[in-house]
């Protein structure tokens, strides 16, 4: 009985040092991450699909200012000169349509699966 | 935004500044041309016309100024400018300062008729206009009227 016991902690062990390992694995695996351009009044691409808990770049290529603000009031970047960048992280599924406040005809939308 | 959508241009909250801003860049400038053939051909008709559009100038660069100021808090907040936008900011002050020098010397000029105009007014509203002119072509480049529609 006493052997039974022994062996049943020791499988339990087992798995728990395993599921511990995928855990590291897990942790030591870097976040996605993906790129959105401004240039020449329009974000490019104008859509894009990430999946949960990726960071979403967005860096001004155009030589006048533009901002990335969602329309529902997700996330919102100061104004953006040439090469200055914007982050944000979605970490919940959903879309998110934006635009640029100073030009409200540049739109884009990133979709979180 | 199609160009005659009323009900949008109103609301939009930026939309309203892009719009009035031509009239004191249209009434300035005819004002100077005026002042300038005025005392070219020495004719108190054309003198008048300057004054009356210097006038117009003057008083429409107030809701100019009013809307630019409310765009920069809608859109973005209030939040420190820099850059072409700061740029506008201030050449769009020193503009509606100078539209407001230059009309205020034809009204002294009119209420003290033994005075006259000085010659230098005319140096000034020479600089005034490159300014205004560099302050609507920054403007023009923030709002993206050369941009793809």
């Amino acid at each position: 009985m006493a052997s039974l016991i022994a062996t049943g902690l020791m499988g339990l062990g087992g798995i728990t040092s395993r599921h511990n390992s995928y855990a590291a694995s897990a942790q030591e695996k870097p976040a996605s991450a993906a790129e959105v351009k401004i240039d020449n009044f329009s974000f490019g691409p104008m859509a894009i699909t990430v999946s949960v808990g990726t960071t979403v770049t967005w860096i001004n290529r155009d030589d006048i200012p533009h901002t990335v603000v969602s329309t529902d009031k997700v996330f919102k970047s100061k104004v953006l000169d040439t090469d200055e960048k914007f982050s944000f992280t979605f970490t919940k599924p959903g879309e998110y349509p934006y635009f640029c406040s100073i030009h409200p005809k540049m739109t884009g939308k990133v979709v979180v699966q | 935004m199609h160009p005659f959508d009323i009900k949008a241009a109103l609301l939009a909250k930026h939309a309203q500044h892009v719009v009035l801003i031509h009239f004191p860049i249209a009434l300035f400038i005819a004002g100077v041309v005026f002042d300038f053939l005025a005392q070219g051909v020495k004719r108190r008709t054309l003198a008048a016309v300057a004054y009356y559009n210097l006038l117009g100038a003057a008083i429409s660069v107030v809701p100019v100024l009013a809307t630019g100021i409310l765009a920069w808090q809608f859109q973005l907040e209030g939040q420190r400018l820099k850059g072409v936008l700061l740029m506008h900011l201030v050449l769009g002050w020193t503009s509606a300062i100078l539209i407001w020098i230059t009309w205020g010397m034809h009204a002294r000029a009119r209420r003290h008729v033994s005075k006259g105009l000085p010659i230098v007014r005319l140096g000034l509203e020479t600089v005034a206009v490159v300014i205004v002119g560099l302050t609507g072509h920054l403007g023009g480049f923030l709002s993206g009227v050369n941009g793809p529609s």
